[in-house]
């Protein structure tokens, strides 16, 4: 019997990866066929130079490409256009070796020159978080066609976080020499795409749809499987869930269908729905709470309010469940920098009176302490009906509402350049690590008026503002986790914003698709491995 | 019945068009003066939209659109680029404004012309039917069933008809103008278009087809009432011409009326149509530009747009005097 059982390790292990692979790849991946999605509203352009708005994003990522492809949650580097990357050991250099015989949309060879064009003229100055991820870039050249080399003036430690199609997309040099860079939006580039990707540019009816078909000469071999992919244009939420249903589209993408919808339509037999595959942008939804002034300027006061929230009922009612109560500005799908002992915040109602008692606020006539006005995010149905939730919840503790509505131009104007409000729902991205995501708003160097989803509160805390000043030139690591952690507590106490929800992007698709999610950036992925039966 | 071209209508006509000139202007003005008083701009817009963006980014925008520039000035420009027939370029989608709406104004034509024919030429049989038989089964019916569509939302009705007609009967397709991708021209592509377009015809449609039929039964019924229908009895006539010869074509005028001060109506309710059937057309255009404070195609829209209806109802006013020859235009 012993020899035998030498196998049996390896057999066990067989056993599991065929059990654990059914039944998503069952069947070989099949060549061929369209997928057809929608997402509202249609893109104003076809690359992130030109905005970064989600339906711009969604089609840019599979027409551009940036060095680095990223794997799991996490966003763990692999390699894109760049075969490999090296590392000085004072982190500011880094050194990158391209891929050979990669040819762009148009035929010409890509080189080292584009890459350093695209980052150093457009992606830092234009893109817009180029300043985030390349503000403390010093140069970049190109010894040969195929070596690209970054200096840094101090280290970055998300700078291989950088390299996605959506933040640093590479653009062909050759046909933007000629264009006034400072007019890069209006530049043809931004509506007739041309780039490296797995799909290229068949047509763009404006108002109906966009064709993206098979790039032939894609560099990975065999890729992509699909040979088209169509963004079908439908402004009215409900038709989107009944083309959904009726087969007509393959996928509605990133909560592309309202709440409601999502929860009917996904349960339909031949459709699958996930909130997977989103890690890497991670939103977080709170209530952004003006504190320059009385009574929100008295921490007990945003903690009376904090209480009176029962964020499960939150997520279970308003949002059906797509998402879960937050404990933090840190997302908890964030492998390493989310605080794993933190705990969610407390619904107490008794303790909320208290403490707005304490802090001297008195229930007046009809039992109402003090009035607010609060506004919410113009983003929909849902929307409406959260701040609906927060007037009732807290009016039980005697804090009156006043809800006022306006379009997304009037909201960001009102939050972000009058800083004319009391409180409002509101919502970030994490993105891949809190120097990106979290920091700009709760530093108080971005208390700047007029710059959307910066600090609006007007906080200030010097602990904070070293805490952030420190993580972003320090390695990523144990050290760099323990200040992310201190800032998540002191965040958490001193509630300059109300932290509410983690939400989660739910993407309903044809279960005749297969392969969409595959990392923390799914649905900004090539979609090159990406089927249908 | 045509329009005869001598010399009074071609002087009217001429005259019209030049009185157009102040009321268009003023129209221009007071659009971008009301665009301007909404809060916000695109440049924090386009910002916004991303999630994220430095203050130098959004200055870098507003630079870019002349929104840095002082209101006097941008309205000057903007006058000035009128005159010329230069509408500009889109915010946005960086693009010139008159290509994006050369682009979608012939499915916005088709949309509305076809729900209008559908509209007056059903709304017209259908009041003269009721009418003619006054206080029997078919004109209660008929006007009942006028008062409940007239009374229907518009986008409730389109989502009814989708769930009818496409998921139940699996007859016509949810939205859009044609199957994408399909690469079908000609014949095909006519007939793929109107298959797609009966849907959104009907539900902007139905709705004016019960304003017209009722106005046309209330028309009807006051003329039958008049003196040369009794004298046009008298002389033998059947009921069938009394009705449609003499009586429907006196009727019509108020109905043509109606058209004519309706079609920038119409153009708002293809809006709430285009939304729910995907018609990429310009109601869905002005919206979106709306939303994002995109200047330029909002005003070179609205522009465009008040010509037409400005056009449509000198179009009706020639047709007053082809259906009746009393009407001289001087």
């Amino acid at each position: 019997m012993l020899p035998r059982l030498k196998y049996l390790p390896a057999f066990i292990v067989i056993m599991a990866a065929a059990l654990l692979a059914t039944p998503a790849s069952a069947r070989e991946p099949k060549r061929g066929g369209t997928l057809t999605y929608t997402y509202h509203p249609e893109p104003t352009a076809l690359s992130t130079i030109a905005t970064t708005a989600v339906p711009v994003a969604l089609v840019a990522t599979k027409v551009f490409e940036s060095l680095l492809e990223y794997e799991g949650p996490g966003l763990i580097p692999r390699p894109g256009l760049a075969e490999s990357w090296t590392v000085s050991s004072d982190h500011v250099t880094y050194t990158f070796s391209l891929r050979k015989g990669v040819k762009w949309h148009d035929g010409k060879p890509f080189t080292s020159e584009d890459v350093k064009f695209s980052i150093e003229n457009v992606v830092k100055p234009y893109h817009s978080r180029g300043r985030v991820y390349f503000g403390n870039l010093e140069s970049v050249t190109a010894p040969d066609p195929h070596t690209v080399v970054f200096k840094l003036k101090a280290p970055v430690p998300y700078f291989l976080k950088a390299f996605q199609a959506s933040e640093a997309p590479i653009l062909p040099k050759h046909l933007l020499a000629t264009t006034d860079l400072a007019n890069i939006r209006q530049a043809r580039l931004m509506h007739e795409p041309v780039g490296t990707g797995p799909f290229r540019l068949k047509e763009w009816n404006r108002g109906s749809h966009i064709i993206l078909e098979r790039n032939p000469d894609y560099w990975k071999p065999g890729r992509p499987y699909l040979d088209r992919v169509i963004l079908r244009v439908i402004p009215d939420g409900a038709a989107r869930a009944i083309a959904l249903e009726k087969g007509e589209l393959d996928l509605a993408p990133m909560t592309a269908l309202p709440p409601a919808e999502i929860k009917r339509v996904g349960a339909l037999p031949h459709l699958a729905t996930s909130t997977d595959g989103s890690e890497g942008l991670g939103p977080i939804m709170w209530l952004e709470v003006n504190i320059r002034e009385k009574p929100l300027s008295d921490v007990r006061v945003r903690q009376a309010i904090s209480l009176a929230l029962d964020r499960q009922k939150l997520v279970d009612v308003i949002w059906l469940g797509l998402g879960k109560p937050a404990t933090g500005p840190v997302v908890s799908g964030n492998p390493i920098h989310y605080d794993k002992r933190l705990r969610p915040f407390e619904y107490n109602l008794e303790k909320a009176n208290k403490l707005l008692d304490e802090a001297g606020y008195a229930r007046g006539p009809r039992g109402v302490r003090f009035k607010l006005a609060a506004t919410f995010l113009p983003y929909g149905e849902a929307w409406v009906r959260m701040a609906e939730f927060t007037k009732h919840e807290v009016g039980k503790i005697g804090i009156e509402i006043d809800t006022q509505s306006f379009d997304l131009s009037g909201w960001l104007k009102k939050i972000y350049t009058d800083w004319n409000y009391h409180f409002t729902s509101n919502f970030i991205h994490n993105y891949a690590d809190p120097s990106i995501g979290i920091q700009r708003a709760f530093v108080s160097s971005n208390i700047l008026k007029g710059a959307s989803f910066t600090n609006s509160m007007g906080y200030v805390n010097r602990r904070i503002d070293e805490i952030f000043a420190k993580a972003t030139v320090l390695e990523d690591g144990p050290a760099r986790n323990q200040l992310f952690f201190e800032a998540q507590q002191i965040l958490r106490e001193e509630l300059p914003v109300i932290f509410l929800m983690e939400m989660a992007y739910a993407h309903v698709w044809n279960k005749r698709v297969h392969g969409l999610i595959t990392n923390g950036v799914s649905m900004y992925s090539n979609w090159d491995s990406v089927w249908v039966e | 019945m045509r329009i005869r071209l001598e010399s009074p209508t071609l002087s009217f006509v001429l005259r019209r068009l030049i009185q157009t000139i102040p009321a268009v202007l003023a129209i221009a003005s007071l659009n971008f003066l009301l665009i301007h008083i909404a809060p916000g701009d695109a440049a924090e817009l386009l910002a916004g939209l991303g999630g994220h963006a430095t203050l130098e980014y959004i200055e870098q925008l507003r630079r870019e659109f002349g929104l840095d520039q002082p209101l006097y000035t941008q309205y000057l420009l903007y006058l000035k680029r009128l005159l010329t027939f230069d509408l500009g370029t889109s915010f946005l989608q960086k693009i010139p404004v008159i290509d994006l709406i050369v682009v979608r104004l012939p499915a916005t034509l088709l949309l509305m012309t076809s729900a209008l024919l559908l509209a007056i030429g059903l709304g017209v049989g259908l009041g003269v039917v009721a009418a003619t038989r006054y206080r029997t089964w078919i004109d209660n019916v008929v006007s009942i069933a006028g008062l409940i569509i007239y009374a229907t939302p518009q986008f409730w009705l389109g989502l009814m008809l989708i769930v009818l007609f496409s998921i139940k009967l699996d007859l016509l397709p949810t939205g859009g103008m044609m199957q994408i991708g399909a690469e079908k021209r000609g014949l095909l592509l006519a007939l793929d278009v109107l298959w797609h377009l009966v849907l959104p015809a009907l539900t902007l449609g139905l709705f004016y087809l019960a304003v017209y039929t009722r106005l046309m039964r209330a028309s009807m019924l006051e003329v039958f009432s008049a003196d040369f229908i009794t004298a046009a009895r008298a002389k033998g006539l059947s009921e069938w011409v009394v009705a449609w010869r003499h009586a429907a074509r006196n009727a019509l005028l108020p109905v043509l009326t109606l058209a004519g001060v309706q079609i920038g109506h119409l153009l708002g309710g293809s809006i709430l149509i285009e939304t729910v059937f995907g018609w990429p057309g310009l109601g869905r255009l002005v919206l979106d530009a709306l939303m994002q404070r995109d200047v330029n195609l909002l005003l070179g829209i609205l522009f465009l747009s008040s010509v037409l209806v400005i056009l449509a109802n000198l179009l009706v006013d020639l047709l007053y005097g082809v259906l009746d020859p009393r009407i001289v235009h001087r």
